[in-house]
C-alpha cells in the first residue's frame, strides 16, 4: 500500500512533534542556504516530502576515519533518522546499514543497476600500492568508487578527505590519496561533482545539498550543476600531475571565517589571546596570534556552527586550522604559528604560504601590519576570492593608534 | 567444512573483513583483515607536536578525543609537562562525553540489530509493550507513534538502511513488544548521542575532531555558564543511560543467554588506564592501568609493547616495540582464492602483543581490571559519593542474571556486551563528580588550564585509552619536530592478525567455537565482531 503522496511527512514529523511550521520554518533555513529566497520554501518542503517513492542513495566509504558519518548523525534538523529513513532510501551506508558482507555488496548492486541515485562518498581515494591500500572482499576501493560513480545521477564528496584526500593526502602521502574528483578525471567519469569541505564536513551542508539535489532532480538530474550556486577552485594533484577544479556550493565557501566570526571586533581593536588558557581566553580575544588561519579559510562555520549549533572552534578557543581549505594540513601547519605571510586568498591550491606574490589590502592587512606582526604582505586574491574589502582611512589610523601586539 | 566470509563487516569504524571455516554449524578458525591503509604515522613526521594533537586524532572519526588526549600526552611526557588541575578536570569531562556519545551509539546503532528487530516490532501489541516497558523498568516512549511510524516506513517497501538483512534469521528472538521498545530507544538514542556530543562541542568546538585539549592543558576556558550547559546535557545523558541503556540490556539478556557460552577471546586484558587523578599515576586512574590474565591482576608499561608484521603487509621490522617502531607499507598478494597459504599476509594491522600475547583491550578488559583492583582493596573513587563502582555494578548484575558470585561469566560474548554498558554508568556518575569539582575550582579562582613546554627536545609516549580500547601513541622531538611516531589505536589491539609465532588476535580468537546457526547468514559473526566495537 503505497503512502499518500501528500502531507505523509508531516505525519512523520507530527510523531516527533514536529509542526508544519517548524518545518515550513526548515525549508526556509535550507533556502537561505542554497541561495533561494524564502519564497521556495514551499517547492523545497514539496521536495522533501514527495512521499509516495524516496529517492535511493548509497553513502560509500573510502579512506575515511567515519568522522563525516559521526558528524552526520549531529544534524540538527531534519534529524538524522528521518533523512536516512524518510527523506532518502539510503541503500547502503557502512557504518549504520543493517546488511553485512555480500548482503552489503548486493544492496550497491542493485541501486546501481536501478540507477537515478545519488552518491555520498566519504573519505579518501585510495590509489597507493596499485590501489591495494584500501580492499573490499578483495576489490580495489577505486573500483567500487569507478562503479558506484558512474551511474550516479550525482555525488557529494563529503569532507576533506574526498575533496581533495585531506590529512591523507599530506607529505609524502604515503598511500597515493587523492580526491573524488580528481580521481574521475583520471578514468574520464563525468558525473557531476560537488564538494563540500572540512574535517569532518558539517552535516547542515549537506543536507542542504541533498534537498536541492531533491528539488533538481525531480525535473533534470543532469541539472544538478547547472541549477546550483557554486563556486569552483582549481588545484594541482601531486599524484596524478593534473589541474583539478572543484565544484562547492557557494553558501559554503563564498566568505572566509575571519568574515563572520564573532571576534573580529577583537581583532580589529588589537585584542588578542596570546596564551592558551589565559585570561584573554575567558574574554574571546582574536585568536590570529595563537596560529588562528580564519582570514584565509573559506567556510561558513561561524554562521551554521557544529552539532546543532552549539560552538565551533573558535567559540571554544582553539584556533581555525584551516580545514576547508585545500590540502589543508600542508597549507597550514604548524597550526600555532602565525604565518610569516598571510594567504588571504582561496585559489591558491598547494602554493605554501611564503610564496604568494600578495596583494595588499583591506582592514585585516592594516590591522596586521599596523600590529606589527611581521606580515610581508596580506590580502585577498584571485578572480574567485570574495570583493576586496576598502580599508578606510579612520580604521587604518584608528588600528595604528591602539597598536596591540604586546 | 564452509568458508563464510563477512566483508564489509558493516556497522563499525573503518574497513573490516572477517572470514571464518565453519564445520558442524560451529566456527572452527578464523581470520580477520583490516584493509585500509593511510599512512598517518609517515605524515606526522618532521611536523611540530601540536600538529601531531590535531592530525594523528583524524585517523579515528569515532574516538578522535582519545586519539587526542593519547598524542598530548606523549607530547607532554617528552617535553616534561605536567598540565595544570583545571587541564586535567576538562580532559576527563571531555573524554566522559565521548564514552557517553559513543557507548550509546555502540548499543542501539551498531549492535542492536544483531538482536533487536524493527520489522518484528510491527506486529507488536501497543498495550502489551507499555507494560512489557513497566515491568522491565525501562524507559515508556509513545510506543503507538513509534508503530505507526515503523509501519508507514514500512509499507513505503523502501527499507533504506534496513535493506537486505535476514531479518527472518531464528536468532532474532525477542518478543516483537521488546523489538519495539528497543527501535523505540534506538530513535531517542540518536537524540541521546548528539546531545553528549554538544558536550564535546562546547569544550571542544566540534565533534568529530574536538580543538581544545591542546599539549599543555586546554585552551577551553569554561565559565560558569558554560559549566551549566554542560552539566544539563550530562544529566539528560545519565538518565537515559539509567532508564533504557541499562535496563534494555538487562531485558535483552534473558533471551541470549547462550551468549555466555562462546565468545571469550584470549582471556588476556590490557587496560592503559583512563579518566586522570590529582595524583597522575596510571595505576590510580579512575579506570586504572593494569594487565589480566585468567582474572589475575598483573602490572602492565608500553615497553610490553611489541608488533609483529608476520602477517601484514610492512616490510618493516617485526617484534619492535612501537619506542623503536617503523611503518613501511609493501603490499605483496592476498591470495583470497586460496586462503591462508603458509606465509600469507592478510591485513593492514600489524600483529599487537603485550607480554608476547595476544590482548584484548576495550571495556570488558578496563571493567575487569577495574572489578580486580576494587577486590584487591584499591579505592577508585578517591571516595566519591553518589558513584556505582565497576565492582558494585558488575556484582549486581550479575546477581541479576543468577550468576552471582561468577565474574568468569563476564569472559564471553554476553559479558562484553554488558562491561560496556556498564562502564557507561559508571562514567556518567563520574561525570557529574568532575564537574562539581571543577565548579569548585573556579570558585576558589585559583585554577590553571595550561602550561607551556620548557624544552623542545624528548621522547614520551601517552597511553590512555578510548571508548573501544587501549590506545597509545609515540613521539621523539628534535628540535621542536617530530622525528619519531608511532600509534597503536585501540581496535589494533582488538582486529590483529596472527602474530609471527601464528598465534591468532583477539577477535579471531573469540569466533572459534561459536556455533553459525545458518552459515548462509552468519548473525552470530556479525554479534562476536560488533561485541569488540571496532
Amino acid at each position: 500500500m503505497a503512502q499518500e503522496a501528500h502531507g505523509a511527512i508531516y505525519d512523520l514529523l507530527a510523531v516527533r512533534g514536529v509542526s508544519r511550521r517548524d518545518f515550513l520554518k526548515y525549508c526556509s533555513y535550507v533556502a537561505a542556504m542554497l541561495g533561494l529566497s524564502e519564497a521556495a520554501a514551499p517547492q523545497i518542503a514539496a521536495a522533501v516530502e514527495k512521499g509516495a517513492k524516496l529517492k535511493p542513495a548509497l553513502w560509500i566509504n573510502g579512506g575515511s576515519c567515519t568522522g563525516c558519518t559521526e558528524s552526520m548523525a549531529q544534524v540538527d534538523s531534519p534529524d538524522v533518522a528521518t533523512v536516512v529513513l524518510e527523506i532518502l532510501s539510503i541503500n547502503a551506508f557502512e557504518t549504520i546499514m543493517a546488511a553485512a558482507g555480500h548482503d552489503a555488496e548486493k544492496n550497491i548492486a542493485d541501486t546501481v543497476a536501478a540507477g537515478g541515485y545519488l552518491l555520498i562518498y566519504e573519505g579518501s581515494v585510495m590509489t597507493g600500492e596499485d590501489g591495494n591500500t584500501l580492499l573490499v572482499n578483495g576489490h580495489k576501493g577505486t573500483d567500487i568508487l569507478e562503479e558506484v560513480a558512474a551511474g550516479a545521477d550525482a555525488i557529494l564528496a563529503v569532507g576533506a578527505c574526498a575533496v581533495d584526500g585531506g590529512w591523507v593526502y599530506a607529505h609524502p602521502n604515503p598511500a597515493k590519496a587523492i580526491g573524488v574528483q580528481s580521481f574521475l578525471d583520471t578514468v574520464n567519469i563525468k558525473t557531476p561533482v560537488v564538494n563540500l569541505p572540512c574535517c569532518p564536513t558539517s552535516p547542515e551542508w549537506i543536507v542542504a545539498m541533498v534537498v536541492q539535489w531533491l528539488l533538481v532532480a525531480e525535473d533534470d538530474p543532469a541539472t544538478f550543476l547547472a541549477k546550483t550556486k557554486l563556486r569552483t577552485r582549481t588545484y594541482r594533484d601531486t599524484v596524478t600531475g593534473r589541474d583539478v577544479t572543484l565544484n562547492y556550493p557557494e553558501y559554503v565557501i563564498g566568505s572566509t571565517i575571519h568574515d563572520n566570526c564573532p571576534r573580529r571586533g577583537h581583532f580589529e581593536n588589537g585584542h588578542f589571546v596570546t596564551e592558551f588558557g589565559s585570561e584573554e581566553e575567558a574574554k574571546g580575544y582574536c585568536l590570529y596570534k595563537v596560529g588562528c588561519k580564519g582570514p584565509q579559510t573559506f567556510t561558513q562555520c561561524p554562521i551554521t556552527r557544529w552539532n546543532r549549533s552549539v560552538s565551533w572552534c573558535v567559540q571554544s578557543g582553539a584556533p581555525c586550522i584551516g580545514c576547508g581549505g585545500l590540502n589543508w594540513v600542508d597549507n597550514n601547519t604548524p597550526f600555532f604559528k602565525r604565518l610569516s605571510s598571510m594567504q588571504m586568498g582561496d585559489t591558491l591550491g598547494n602554493v605554501q604560504p611564503g610564496s604568494v606574490a600578495a596583494v595588499v589590502g583591506g582592514v585585516a592587512a592594516a590591522a596586521l601590519v599596523a600590529h606589527g606582526l611581521g606580515m610581508k604582505a596580506a590580502g585577498r586574491i584571485g578572480p574567485d576570492g570574495p570583493p576586496v574589502e576598502t580599508a578606510k582611512a579612520y580604521d587604518r589610523k584608528r588600528m595604528a593608534k591602539k597598536g596591540g601586539d604586546k | 567444512m564452509a568458508r563464510v566470509v563477512v566483508d564489509p563487516l558493516t556497522r563499525i569504524e573503518g574497513h573490516l573483513r572477517v572470514e571464518c571455516e565453519v564445520q558442524d554449524n560451529k566456527i572452527v578458525d578464523a581470520w580477520v583483515a583490516g584493509t585500509l591503509y593511510r599512512g598517518m604515522e609517515t605524515i606526522l613526521l618532521d611536523r611540530s607536536p601540536e600538529d601531531a594533537f590535531y592530525v594523528s586524532q583524524r585517523i579515528c572519526g569515532v574516538c578522535p578525543i582519545s586519539h587526542s588526549h593519547a598524542s598530548a600526552q606523549a607530547t607532554e611526557d617528552a617535553l616534561g609537562i605536567t598540565i595544570p588541575e583545571g587541564g586535567r578536570l576538562v580532559r576527563n569531562l571531555l573524554e566522559a562525553a565521548q564514552y557517553l556519545h559513543s557507548h550509546i551509539l555502540w548499543f542501539y546503532h551498531l549492535t542492536a540489530l544483531d538482536y533487536v528487530s524493527p520489522i518484528n516490532a510491527l506486529s507488536a501489541n501497543i498495550a502489551d509493550t507499555y507494560a512489557l516497558a513497566e515491568a522491565a523498568g525501562t524507559r515508556v516512549n509513545d510506543f503507538g507513534a513509534v508503530a505507526a511510524r515503523l509501519t508507514a516506513f514500512a509499507e513505503n517497501g523502501q527499507l533504506s538502511i534496513l535493506t537486505g538483512h535476514y531479518w527472518d534469521h531464528p536468532g532474532y528472538a525477542l518478543p516483537p513488544e521488546l523489538d519495539l521498545i528497543a527501535t523505540s530507544h534506538y530513535l531517542e538514542a540518536l537524540e541521546m548521542q548528539a546531545v553528549a556530543n554538544e558536550i564535546v562541542a562546547i569544550i571542544a568546538g566540534k565533534f568529530s575532531h574536538p580543538m581544545t585539549s591542546v599539549p599543555g592543558g586546554t585552551a577551553f576556558v569554561p565559565t560558569v555558564e558554560k559549566l551549566d550547559d554542560i552539566l544539563f546535557r550530562f544529566i539528560r545523558v545519565k538518565e537515559f543511560i539509567d532508564t533504557a541503556l541499562i535496563p534494555d540490556t538487562l531485558a535483552i539478556a534473558p533471551f541470549i543467554l547462550d551468549a555466555t557460552t562462546y565468545g571469550a577471546g584470549t582471556g588476556n586484558f590490557l587496560s592503559w588506564g583512563v579518566f586522570e587523578k590529582s595524583s597522575r599515576v596510571a595505576e590510580e586512574r579512575y579506570l586504572p592501568r593494569g594487565f589480566a590474565q585468567g582474572l589475575a591482576a598483573e602490572t602492565v608499561s608500553p615497553d610490553d609493547v611489541t608488533e609483529d608484521v608476520a602477517h601484514a603487509w610492512y616490510s618493516s621490522g617485526t617484534g619492535l616495540n612501537p619506542a623503536q617502531g617503523e611503518t613501511v607499507a609493501k603490499f605483496t598478494e592476498y591470495n583470497m582464492d586460496d586462503f591462508p597459504g603458509e606465509s600469507d599476509k592478510y591485513s593492514w594491522g600489524k600483529a599487537v602483543r603485550c607480554k608476547g600475547l595476544s590482548t584484548e583491550s576495550g571495556p570488558l578488559a578496563r571493567m575487569v581490571v577495574a572489578y580486580l583492583a576494587e577486590k584487591g582493596g584499591q579505592d577508585l573513587t578517591g571516595g566519591a559519593t553518589g558513584v556505582r563502582t565497576p565492582a558494585a555494578l558488575i556484582d549486581s548484575t550479575l546477581e541479576a542474571l543468577g550468576v552471582a558470585g561468577k565474574p568468569e561469566v563476564l569472559v564471553s560474548l554476553l559479558g562484553r556486551v554488558a562491561a560496556r554498558n556498564l562502564e557507561a554508568a559508571y562514567v556518567a556518575d563520574l561525570a557529574l563528580v568532575w564537574i562539581n569539582e571543577l565548579i569548585e575550582a573556579l570558585r576558589g579562582g585559583d585554577v590553571k588550564f595550561w602550561e607551556a613546554a620548557e624544552t623542545n627536545n624528548g621522547s614520551g609516549v601517552g597511553a590512555w585509552e578510548a571508548p573501544r580500547g587501549s590506545v597509545a601513541h609515540w613521539i621523539g622531538v628534535k628540535g621542536g619536530k617530530i622525528d619519531h611516531y608511532q600509534i597503536v589505536a585501540p581496535t589494533t589491539w582488538n582486529t590483529a592478525p596472527r602474530d609471527d609465532n601464528g598465534v591468532r588476535g583477539p577477535l579471531e580468537e573469540a569466533l572459534i567455537g561459536a556455533p553459525v546457526a545458518d552459515p548462509e547468514r552468519p548473525l552470530e559473526v556479525l554479534r562476536i565482531g560488533h561485541s569488540f566495537d571496532p
